[in-house]
């Protein structure tokens, strides 16, 4: 039994049913059972405001150096070094499901695409993989691996600007040395554990060639995404938007130098992933031992969701009703994880749970939906993506009411977040992982072998972190790093043995079905973690498409049980640890790092607010992190 | 003389598109040895590390695109471009603006300037869009000025110098 607040129950064989007896059974004025108190309401944060002198707004828009626009509006209380309310703003309507409407159901692969700036590939994927499944068709298990290595190449585009330029530099000289002048001075005497291996003396050596532009981790970053962009357009044709990905696999036409090609750049990430672990090792250690209160920073409590993504080659076939078994087989395991404890691996389970709710969002509401249940009988939501519409209601900001254009999406009910540390993490408690030489579940944690290159052999351990905060997802972040550049070994030494079998055929041809309704689903995952497209054709044509996101997930508002999205409870978590004499000279450096922990991507038409002036800047990129 | 054209933009974005137009329709024509068309749309570090990689490097940019800064529309301006940069923080931003996928005439200047990949000398003509929707052709004030934009280019290309641009 994994759900506690939807009104499903399995039968004696794990089947989900609906539990008899219930009149409205997904009502949402029936309560919820959560492990959390609800935060303070805003009329009770307005009386505070006005009360007390050390009681004040902390505003950020935008918050910078995350991909798009996310504003972030919270109440501090400076006196008592705590957060008393935070609301995740999402500004922008996106517009893709409306976009979609009507169109041939191949054209998503090309227009989701676009949805993102960094991880195109990942939608176009999972459109292909809706399409797959709506149209009855499936790649062939060479078209699976070489998707695996192109999808694994672009996230290791996307961990490194994570770790160095997004959220890294807010560990670096520069900021810790403003923010937080007592740690600064205590990193100049703090050797570093793993200078062995990553080079660096002490933490303030470390954490000076972090500085944003100038620091070597920066810039190295830069360069080893480079690296990787050139592997991933040997599959893919180009990036950030791919043109080989297609409905039944890949169009790439491959060769023996297609191979040594990608795995020469592949190769530079096996040292790279040694020494970025060690640094992020030692930098959560040194924060954790200056401060143990540097582990509430971020923290909430241990919901985390994900779809899994790579799937195994003999295992994988489209269909709807196979997904619980080509699921458990993928080089990520999928998994609902609830207060630490892993709920289910199974997707149909995660499916199933999933609901976007509205009430704080820019849209209006719809009736029902068309779907009772899914392709396999289980039972659905009216919330649920299939049946969910999309009608935007653009309304004036108001925090007890409407402030974002983002959904609040749950699973069960509960606020979860996505990231690749909920892969991470599933993986390493589900011990599901096929037998491979490289990667190992042990139940606690994931032991990743990494080969020998300037740096020896070397096996690093992932382990289930007791505490979860913004530097324990920075940290799993990093490991990610290894992990998915092992996942693409695996899968190029079975790429290889298909090559040397005279196996190439890496696509299975399809005809788009134009008459009766077909129903699909994409079950896969940015380098952020969860990535799902719903999709419903009819007579040929699109009819319903509904795209969610990591970021959909972790800026999601409150719910209708005025429950916090992930951003907002991770924020109302977080101690104000920075160090400062005056109101005026407060940075929020601690809401910061928590939020950018999540490695937000949003959308971007971006409202700068200063004292003095607005500015406002549109811009086009990447815009996964809304709803529409 | 190794001399790089350059058009930036988004397709599909109407007078967003100038960019990439322009440049499609450059490459299509006959030039002296040494003169490359390209579009340079696919994000400013990665047009930085093909700068840091042309080898002898090129000596004159000249760089076309749309940039909305409240001019009447269809206004097509020239200018050298010669920095300044702006501060760090603004730099920072631009650069995290690039990886995500910000394609933008500005950001180019900025994150390749301060890598120091820019060529010797750097010409930049802007269009000032007046439609930046969805949809292919460019609005009628835009489109008029086409002609314009690629007689300037092409002049600038081969003579160097904003003054070519009056020729």
């Amino acid at each position: 039994m994994c759900f506690k607040n939807l009104p499903i129950e399995f039968d004696a064989h794990g089947k989900p049913r609906l539990r008899s007896g219930e009149s409205d059974p997904f009502a949402t004025s029936r309560a919820i059972a959560t492990s959390t108190d609800p935060p303070l309401s805003h009329d009770k944060i307005e009386e505070l405001l006005a009360r007390n002198g050390h009681i004040q707004n902390v505003d950020f828009d935008p918050v910078t150096r995350v991909a798009g626009a996310l504003a972030f509006h919270a109440v501090a209380d400076l006196s008592e070094g705590k957060i008393v309310e935070a609301r995740s703003v999402a500004t922008l309507f996106r517009g893709y499901e409306v976009i979609m409407l009507g169109r041939d159901p191949r054209d998503a692969i090309f227009i989701t695409s676009r949805a993102c700036g960094v991880c195109g590939g990942v939608h176009s994927v999972t459109s292909a993989m809706a399409c797959e499944m709506a149209f009855g068709i499936s790649p062939p298990p060479l078209g699976v691996v070489i998707r695996n290595m192109a999808l694994a190449a672009e996230f290791l585009y996307d961990h490194p600007l994570h770790l160095f330029l997004l959220a890294g530099p807010d560990y670096s000289e520069a900021i810790v040395r403003q923010t937080n002048p007592e740690l600064w001075e205590r990193a100049t005497r703090t050797p570093a554990p793993h200078a062995g291996l990553h080079g660096y003396r002490t933490i303030a050596d470390l954490m000076t060639d972090m500085n944003p532009l100038t620091g070597k981790l920066y810039v190295e970053a830069l360069h080893m995404t480079r690296v990787i962009r050139e592997a991933y357009v040997l599959l893919c044709g180009k990036y950030p938007h791919p043109q080989t990905i297609v409905p039944g696999g890949m169009s790439t036409t491959l060769s023996t130098s297609t191979f040594n090609e990608f795995y020469m750049r592949l190769a530079q990430f096996f040292d790279y992933s040694k020494r970025v672990v060690s640094i992020w090792d030692d930098l959560c250690d040194f924060f954790y031992d200056v401060n143990p209160a540097y582990k509430r920073v971020g923290t909430r409590p241990k919901n985390l969701i994900d779809t899994g993504i790579w799937d195994h080659h003999e295992a994988y076939d489209a269909r709807f009703e196979n997904a619980g078994a080509w699921g458990d087989r993928r080089w990520a395991t999928p998994g609902a994880i609830v207060d630490g404890e892993l709920k289910t691996t199974d997707l149909h389970a995660i499916n199933i749970g999933v609901e976007e709710f509205i009430e704080h969002s820019y849209y209006e509401g719809w009736d029902g939906g068309r779907f009772r249940t899914d392709p396999a009988g289980n039972p659905l939501s009216p919330y649920h993506p299939w049946n969910k519409q999309t009608r935007p209601k653009p309304t004036g900001q108001n925090w007890r009411e409407k402030y974002t254009w983002d959904t609040a999406p749950r699973w069960d009910r509960l606020s979860m977040e996505a990231g690749c540390y909920a892969r991470l993490w599933n993986t390493a408690v589900a011990r599901k992982i096929a037998s491979n030489p490289y990667i190992e579940s042990t139940g606690q944690s994931l032991k990743l072998r990494l080969p020998a290159g300037s740096l020896p052999e070397m096996e690093l351990e992932w382990k289930v972190p007791e505490v979860w905060n913004a530097f324990e997802r920075n940290r799993a972040r990093a490991y990610c790093l290894p992990y998915t550049a092992l996942v693409a070994m695996v899968n190029w030494v079975t790429a290889l043995d298909f090559m040397k079998k005279g196996v190439t055929k890496v696509s299975t041809p399809f005809e788009v079905p134009k008459k009766g309704e077909q129903i699909g689903v994409g079950f896969w995952g940015a380098g952020r973690g969860w990535l799902t497209h719903h999709l419903v054709i009819e007579d040929g044509v699109i009819a319903n498409y509904q795209i969610l996101t990591p970021s959909t997930w972790n800026a999601a508002p409150m719910d209708p049980w005025k429950r916090p999205g992930p951003y907002e409870e991770a924020v109302l978590n977080t101690p104000i640890l920075e160090s400062f004499s005056k109101r005026e000279d407060y940075k929020g450096i601690d809401i910061l790092r928590t939020i950018r922990s999540f490695d937000p991507c949003m959308p971007c038409t971006t409202h700068i607010h200063t004292d003095e002036r607005v500015i406002s800047r549109e811009v086009t990129t990447c815009a996964c992190g809304v709803d529409e | 003389m190794r001399v790089l054209i350059g058009g930036i933009g988004y397709s599909y974005l109407r007078d967003g598109s100038v960019g990439p137009a322009v440049a499609a329709q450059l490459a299509r024509e006959s030039w002296p040895a040494g003169v490359l068309v390209e579009d340079l749309s696919y994000g400013p570090v990665a047009v930085m590390q093909r700068f840091e990689d042309v080898k002898p490097p090129f000596e004159r940019l000249v760089l076309v695109g749309a940039v909305r800064r409240g001019r009447e529309p269809g206004t097509v301006s020239v200018s050298r471009w010669a920095g300044p940069l702006p501060d760090e923080t603004e730099i920072q931003a631009r650069v995290a603006e690039a990886v995500m996928g910000v394609i933008s005439l500005d950001n180019l200047l900025i994150v390749a300037g301060f890598f120091e990949t820019l060529p010797g000398e750097v010409l930049v003509v802007e269009v000032e869009p007046q439609d930046e929707g969805w949809g292919e052709g460019f609005s009628p004030i835009v489109e008029a000025a086409r002609s314009e934009v690629l007689g300037v280019v092409r002049r600038l290309a081969l003579a160097g110098g904003v003054e070519a641009a009056r020729a």
